[in-house]
């Protein structure tokens, strides 16, 4: 078994390592939607109406009120990561990690927390990654679209 | 879900750790739930649980694919949940799995569906007794918690109750029948409280 | 002598369990006996009580932690709870992956640590045939993935210092 799991780990790696080191060629970039969005539990219910392509996706949380931080639109390239900056002072990476027609592999990463998360999502769909904890009753999350 | 379980056991079996894991995630839950209902101790069922994963793990070259995936687990489940018990408590008086005219006598039968009357699902009062239904399991003998587990929660039929328990069917209808009444009893006892005196209760230290 | 121990133990039968003269009998008996009645009557209600209560017990349960406990008791490392006092962040797929050192080279450690475990769900939403690959690195605090037919939602569990 322990073999078996070297030669796959050793494919991932080289995979992997293939995909980073890339050709240096200008790929076109995905053109990607970034924003930065506030929640409160505090009222009053309200969802700032740049956000209500949102709401669905953000009906099962806790948070009552919704307001618009920071929104940036940006072509990534793949590997490429873009540092978006938060109120506060912290930042959230977020790189295009992997495009196949409609389908995108992201990762975003936090650096003020030891968090990195890969999420892959199809055209149309959103990330919706909380970025800094839940304090004083609100919390800021980053929402990540692919052809926006 | 949608991936197949023989998908994810034959990558699993080429040594595919995420495969592996993609099976430990999607059956977690329901393990655990067999477990809890057979040794009825949360940390102890936790453990259980976890060491059913490892058994699979270990065998997992050998299973041939003839059951299901899940049978197979839910068997080591089942086995081991029922040997950790048989640790804690070597003898039990025995359960006798015949019904007898007595057993049918001073049944409150009725008192349920009156109480949770048309339309059960939509009761406060049903929430409330599955809330209750790990400590009126707690009542039942581990031959009839077992059985019921196995029943209702991994959702055996008669034939392969009476295959994985190695009893006659007859034995197996009989003996969830002392496993039902026995249970319903323990939850009458609930359903006789109006819900305000049995959260009143639950608050005592 | 009633017949009715012949028959209470036929009540719980789902379809297809009771060959049919074994039916017709019941349905005869039923007709006649109302302690057999009232009987089946709780069945009915108290059905799936049993797997409701246990599966409720499961789903308050907070299982993130598990499916890395068990890969730690397959390295070998022994039940989760006697490993030495870890720090969080260490936790996870970091454990997992000290307890097979032997089988990893260390070059290509970096590589896995930063690559994550792969669940594969397929998503539930209006459209079928959407599938949504959801890596999640186990080094971060990340407690709970909401999968919506619009995509992922991660939320973060507490700080840890």
């Amino acid at each position: 078994m322990s073999r078996r799991f070297l030669a796959r780990a050793g494919a991932a790696a080289f995979l992997a390592l293939a995909v980073l080191a890339g050709p240096v060629v200008a790929s076109a970039g995905v053109p990607v939607g970034i924003r930065v969005i506030k929640g409160s539990r505090q009222g009053p219910a309200e969802v700032d109406p740049r956000l209500d392509d949102l709401k669905r996706q953000l009906s099962p949380l806790a948070y009552v009120r919704w307001e618009l931080v920071r929104s940036e639109k940006l072509d990534l390239e793949r590997g490429k990561t873009e540092f978006v900056p938060l109120p506060g002072g912290d930042s959230v990476g977020v790189t295009m990690q992997e495009q196949r027609g409609d389908v995108v592999t992201f990762e975003v990463s936090l650096t003020s927390r030891n968090t990195e998360s890969r999420l892959t999502v199809e055209k149309g769909q959103r990330i919706v990654h909380q970025v800094t904890p839940e304090k004083g009753g609100e919390a800021l999350f980053v929402t990540v679209q692919a052809w926006p | 879900m949608e991936v197949d379980d023989l998908s994810l056991v034959s990558k699993a079996r080429t040594g595919d750790p995420d495969a592996f894991r993609a099976l430990v995630v999607r059956f977690q839950r329901k393990v655990y739930a067999v477990a809890l209902g057979i040794v009825k101790d949360p940390d102890l069922a936790w453990d259980v649980a976890q060491e059913a994963f490892v058994r699979v793990h270990q065998s997992l070259a050998t299973f041939e694919g003839k059951s299901a995936f899940s049978t197979w687990l839910f068997r080591i489940t089942t086995h081991l949940a029922i040997d950790t018990l048989r640790k804690e408590r070597p003898t039990q008086k025995e359960d006798v799995d015949e019904v007898r005219e007595a057993d049918l006598e001073g049944g409150g039968e009725g008192i349920l569906s009156t109480a949770l009357g048309n339309d059960p699902r939509a009761n406060v009062l049903r929430r409330e007794l599955a809330a209750k239904i790990q400590d009126a399991l707690a009542n039942l003998s581990e031959k009839h918690r077992t059985i019921l587990v196995l029943r209702e929660v991994e959702g055996l039929s008669y034939e392969e109750l009476a295959e994985r328990l190695g009893i006659h069917k007859g034995t197996v209808m009989s003996r969830l029948f002392h496993a039902r009444k026995n249970m319903q009893a323990a939850l009458r006892r609930y359903a006789g409280r109006p819900a305000r005196a049995a959260s009143e209760e639950e608050e005592q230290p | 002598m009633t017949s009715c121990p012949r028959f209470a133990p036929l009540l719980g039968a789902r379809p297809g369990e009771l060959s049919s003269s074994e039916m017709r009998a019941l349905e005869a008996h039923l007709a006649t006996c109302e302690r057999c009645r009232l009987a089946a009557a709780d069945l009915a209600v108290t059905d799936g009580l049993v797997r409701d209560g246990l599966i409720q017990k499961a789903n308050a349960r907070d299982f993130a932690p598990f499916v890395d406990e068990v890969m730690a008791r397959i390295a070998g490392a022994g039940p989760a709870r006697h490993l030495p006092a870890v720090a969080p962040a260490a936790r996870g797929l970091r454990a997992w992956l000290a307890g097979h050192r032997r089988a990893v080279a260390t070059a290509l450690a970096p590589v896995l640590a930063a690559a994550a475990l792969i669940v594969y769900v397929r998503q539930q939403g209006q459209r079928p045939g959407q599938v949504a690959m959801l890596e999640l690195a186990s080094e971060g605090d990340v407690t709970m993935v909401l999968q919506t037919s619009d995509g992922p939602v991660v939320l973060l569990g507490e700080e840890r210092t």
